[in-house]
């Protein structure tokens, strides 16, 4: 048991429902992450895990800071900036392919476990590895196809009408994405298959925060 | 081919993929049938591109941002003393607070997980004491949190508006009207129930007291003044609401309280963007579903099948509820509005419905579902923030669902519950 669940768990425990916040639970401490990989590969791991919770973080700081002075700028100066959206955009994207590998990470995509989590363990460790290779071939079939699309935009070599850069600069983040997503699931099902416990993530074992379902 | 890709995506559902995966096997599927292999595969990915960029969609992040921001201070408490402070010491004052609480929490975050979290977690040991029933507690609970839905901000609402391409501004001025139907009939429920109970009253606060809740509460109410305000004045979009309400929750916690520190910051900013990323993959790959399907003529072929040509416009409306309430019993709101919306969209267009009217029946739908054995999702929601077993969390919501249901089956027949506000704010 690593990082998250440690985390969770020293939370949870014997502290009553009323003191504790559910946005708290929802924080992941990133200097607490550790690999599942070992040597080499696990610093990596860790680099990446780090350059992906910045990029998510920082994604919605910018993102909140223009979309806030557009509208500053629009109601208090009476001008728009020309590139809002633009840059929104390129944002959205770069925070949802740096953000389904970090969730792939912790285990946090949404799904629905009430019938995985009433099967016996004898079942639901199989089950998790099928889903966990199901869902990374899926996500290697989508980089594939997403270095093809990219490389047609770049060979095109369009610009964005406001920001006069290349489009295939704010959607290169779709296939970077997809393949450490499915990097991650990957890991999991090796995870599953070495360990004796199942894992949801190749940092979180199941057990611990069986919210199942995360809404929004 | 659409037997297939419903097979498909529903065994993978419950299965307990990741619910990217079936969205993403069913539009795989619709793609290689189509064009007879892999050759047309980028088009997908282009579909999955385009689904998350509508400027429109933007607001989903940044409502999630400003509430995340504001709810990590004290705003829920300070709304539960302002409402306790006036309903309190009424017969059932507790419960109508509970749900009153839940409502005025709904106009801050749009989320009935936060919702049920931060209302329900000091408001459930309060009425334990005082002698309610828990399964009774739970139940109010987990329903009154579902009103949060349907009063503005609301993400399925944006995300109805985004892919029906409805206009979200009167979407949330909509949700209003059924919002406080059913807080009122909860209301009375409660006050029913804490008679034939019996339930001792809450000590009456003094108008001093009063006055304290109101100012402490000012803050947080400042949302709703942003959202519904600045939307029904016609001064700002969803988009420019939900920034305002950003820069709002900033000005606030980082400035005047100081509760919130740059460190603090970064970590809402990044557990804002994880929340963001898991629905955003859903919505894009919905797009690329939607896409395909509706080439393919899916969404004609299976309302072919329904006979809803002869259906009529109730007909319809009460085909399109009970398709969302079904499905909502069993997968997350979001996941149900992305598939189901292109489907009943061309029945909607042909029958000339209102799609403001169909975007208010789908959010209160789906509100509904997501409190309904056996897999609402809100359900396990509290199974897991109260540590109750699921028998008797949902003990007690039987009471609740028939009162949702009536308000559903009010709106088909009233529409004005929800378009009267719409009406007056935009001139219709």
């Amino acid at each position: 048991m690593k990082a998250d669940d440690d985390l969770r768990q020293s939370r949870d425990q014997d502290v009553p429902a009323e003191v504790q916040t559910t946005v708290a639970d929802d924080d992941i401490d990133d200097s607490q992450y550790v690999s599942g990989l070992p040597g080499i590969l696990g610093v990596v791991d860790v680099a990446v895990a780090r350059i992906e919770a910045v990029l998510l973080a920082t994604g919605v700081l910018l993102m909140a800071l223009n979309t806030m002075a557009n509208v500053v700028g629009r109601y208090a100066l009476g001008q728009s900036i020309f590139f809002t959206e633009e840059l929104n955009q390129a944002l959205i994207i770069l925070i949802t392919f740096a953000g389904i590998s970090y969730a792939a990470r912790h285990g946090r995509h949404i799904r629905m476990s009430a019938i995985f989590d009433a099967l016996k363990p004898t079942l639901r460790k199989p089950l998790m590895i099928l889903i966990s290779v199901v869902t990374a071939a899926a996500m290697f079939l989508l980089t594939w196809y997403s270095i093809e699309y990219v490389s047609t935009q770049a060979s095109r070599g369009r610009l964005l009408p406001a920001l006069q850069i290349p489009v295939w600069w704010i959607i290169i983040w779709a296939p970077v994405g997809f393949f450490l997503t499915g990097v991650q699931y990957a890991l999991t099902a090796v995870k599953n298959l070495i360990d004796k416990d199942i894992w949801l993530s190749t940092s979180t074992m199941e057990g611990y925060d069986n919210t199942g379902e995360e809404e929004v | 081919m659409s037997l297939m890709i419903f097979g498909t995506m529903i065994f993978l559902l419950l299965l307990g993929f990741p619910m990217m995966i079936p969205l993403i096997a069913g539009s795989l599927i619709g793609f290689v049938a189509l064009f007879g292999g892999f050759g047309q595969l980028d088009t997908m990915v282009q579909q999955i591109l385009g689904g998350i960029r509508p400027a429109s969609l933007i607001a989903v992040p940044m409502f999630i941002f400003a509430a995340d921001i504001m709810t990590r201070g004290q705003s829920a408490n300070r709304l539960i003393d302002l409402v306790m402070a006036f309903v309190g010491h009424l017969k059932g004052g507790l419960a109508v607070s509970t749900a009153t609480a839940c409502t005025l929490f709904g106009a801050v975050s749009g989320s009935t997980q936060a919702t049920v979290v931060a209302v329900g977690g000091p408001l459930r040991p309060r009425m334990l004491k005082a002698g309610y029933k828990d399964s009774f507690v739970l139940a109010l609970i987990v329903n009154a949190s579902d009103i949060a839905f349907l009063i503005p901000p609301s993400i399925g609402m944006i995300i109805y508006g985004v892919v029906s391409g409805t206009s979200i501004s009167e979407l949330f001025i909509a949700g209003i009207g059924p919002g406080l139907l059913i807080l009122v009939m909860f209301s009375i429920y409660s006050y029913i129930y804490a008679h034939r109970h019996n339930v001792p009253t809450e000590p009456k606060s003094t108008w001093g007291e009063r006055g304290e809740a109101v100012q402490r509460a000012l803050w947080p109410l400042g949302f709703p003044v942003i959202i519904v305000g600045g939307i029904y004045g016609g001064i700002f979009s969803p988009t420019e609401a939900a920034a305002a309400c950003v820069l709002y929750a900033l000005i606030l916690e980082m400035i005047m309280f100081r509760e919130m520190t740059v460190k603090q910051l970064y970590a809402t900013a990044k557990s804002t963007g994880l929340i963001t990323a898991v629905v955003f993959i859903l919505v894009g790959a919905g797009a690329a579903f939607s896409y395909v399907i509706s080439f393919a003529q899916i969404p004609q072929e299976v309302l072919g099948a329904i006979g809803i040509d002869q259906m009529g416009q109730y007909g319809i409306l009460f085909t399109i509820s009970i398709a969302f309430f079904v499905g909502c019993m069993f997968v997350d709101p979001i996941v149900v509005i992305l598939i189901l919306v292109p489907i009943f969209a061309p029945v909607v267009n042909s029958a000339g419905l209102d799609p403001v009217l169909v975007g208010t029946i789908i959010t209160l739908q789906v509100a509904i579902g997501s409190a309904t054995p056996p897999f609402g999702c809100d359900i396990f929601t509290a199974i897991a923030v109260f540590k109750r077993p699921y028998a008797e969390v949902i003990r007690g919501t039987p009471p609740f669902i028939v009162m949702l249901l009536s308000v559903a089956v009010a709106l088909i027949f009233f529409p004005q519950i929800a378009l009267f506000l719409r009406d007056l704010a935009f001139a219709k």
